[in-house]
């Protein structure tokens, strides 16, 4: 006999942050597993309404069209995302920069957001300042985009809420940026670029993240997303980035910085003990890092 | 250690590659879930050329399929089912909206998704083998993630679009 008590395995999806997000949890009784799902969800939804470029009401658009005039105050978890972005491009001196913004408006992969304004091209993350009342402030004028980090932070804050409601054993995937939790090791495959062929490569990970950014020479051409701030221009020659770390706002940050840094990103790799799995157009796949 | 990279060589998998498939929900579990408590009446439409000339010109999206799988809840509201057919991915998605007729919640059924338009629908399901140093690692049903350049989830939101011009045009006159 069947019953909906007995421990199971429950999978959900929905449209969320412009992709898929799937979230599985098992070791719980299905209708425990469900109420959890949905608390993870609406998480996720928190953060795709707080920190969506397009969104007019965002705290993003709301920096974007106001912070430069004046301190504008944020949800504790956009605040959260901002201090994560920070720390990462302190880390990586600026490899990473949500201040990227502006070249994704100009390459027309972001629409121009409402400001009064066109941005100062040497303003950077260090134009940002996180106040200690959980204001921000722009010290030039500069947009911001949270696209590379806000769906590895939804991951995370959901896998808390998760294992907060007592589910042992799970996975949350925002369309590719994922985190596994629990005992079991569980494998992910990688979606790589067409040029990447021979192989299906598959990463075994346990309680880990794994974020994934790749390019196909079609993409390249027409400027895909990715950014290397500091050399203002696409990133070059990697064709696809894996990395795994602890948390998932990190493997989402750190990819972008493989993926137009190649071997050069090895120390931040290894600041945040995390690991690359990286395919190259010549040398096959390599792999960085901790 | 963390994590480790498997390379599955391609020769070792059979022609067709699904490169990911995933069934979420049933109807009736979504309709459980969307509807607490509630019973459901089938209501399914089909639409005439008129309907979807009006839907397409409302909605900005091509109208795939005349059939228009709705249920009504006992509790107020609508519950709908379709699909959506990108170049990559083939993803039938249930949508629930309330009394006034806005959305309630979106659950994504099921998940298929291939390689370049090389197959669509049910070679996808195929089962297929990958193997290395002896060992066989079944791809579909071992590997329950896949992770890789962002997909956007704009045929889902397209849909959605055009099923709540579909709700407006045609089923809203029930409610009246």
């Amino acid at each position: 006999m069947r019953s909906s008590s007995l421990p199971s395995i429950v999978e959900r999806a929905r449209p969320l942050l412009g992709t898929y997000v799937a979230i599985r949890v098992s070791g719980v009784p299905e209708s425990c597993a469900h109420g959890a799902i949905d608390a993870a969800f609406d998480q996720i939804a928190l953060v795709h309404h707080r920190m969506s470029f397009h969104e007019a009401e965002s705290d993003v658009s709301r920096l974007n069209e106001n912070a430069l005039r004046h301190a504008v105050q944020v949800h504790p978890r956009t605040y959260e995302v901002l201090r994560w972005a920070q720390q990462i491009a302190e880390a990586s001196h600026g490899w990473f920069d949500v201040t990227v913004a502006r070249h994704l408006v100009a390459w027309g992969v972001l629409p121009r957001p409402r400001s009064a304004y066109d941005p100062d091209p040497r303003a950077s993350w260090r134009d940002i300042e996180l106040r200690r009342d959980g204001a921000v402030r722009f010290h030039r004028p500069t947009w911001i985009d949270l696209g590379g980090i806000a769906k590895g932070y939804a991951v995370d804050r959901a896998v808390e809420l998760l294992r907060a409601s007592g589910v042992p054993q799970g996975c949350v995937n925002a369309g590719g940026d994922l985190r596994v939790f629990g005992p079991a090791r569980e494998r992910v495959r990688l979606r790589t670029p067409s040029r990447v062929r021979g192989v299906v490569p598959v990463v075994d990970v346990r309680n880990a993240s794994v974020a994934s950014s790749g390019r196909d020479l079609e993409r390249q051409r027409a400027r895909g997303p990715h950014v290397d701030p500091a050399r203002e221009r696409p990133a070059p020659s990697q064709l696809f980035a894996c990395v795994v770390a602890d948390r998932c706002v990190v493997a989402d940050a750190l990819t972008k910085i493989v993926l137009s840094r190649g071997r050069s990103s090895e120390r931040v790799l290894r600041h945040y003990q995390a690991t690359a799995y990286v395919a190259t157009a010549r040398q096959g796949w390599r792999t960085l890092g901790a | 250690m963390r994590s480790r990279l498997l390379l599955i060589p391609v020769a070792s998998i059979v022609a067709t590659v699904p490169a990911f498939a995933a069934t979420y929900l049933t109807v009736e579990k979504a309709q459980a879930l969307m509807f607490p408590g509630a019973t459901f009446v089938q209501d399914f439409r089909m639409l005439d050329r008129e309907q979807v000339r009006a839907i397409e010109k409302v909605s900005g999206v091509r109208v795939e399929g005349r059939t228009v799988k709705a249920w009504r809840a006992s509790t107020g509201g609508w519950f709908l089912v379709d699909q959506v057919v990108g170049k990559h991915e083939f993803i039938p998605f249930a949508l629930a909206l309330d009394l006034d007729g806005a959305v309630k919640d979106v659950e994504i059924l099921e998940y298929h998704e291939a390689y370049g338009g090389e197959v669509r629908l049910p070679a996808w399901r195929a089962q297929f083998l990958g193997k290395r140093h002896g060992a066989t690692l079944r791809l579909t049903e071992d590997v329950k993630n896949i992770s890789g350049a962002t997909l956007s989830c704009r045929h889902v939101t397209d849909g959605v679009k055009r099923l709540l011009a579909t709700y407006a045009l045609v089923l809203a006159a029930v409610d009246r």
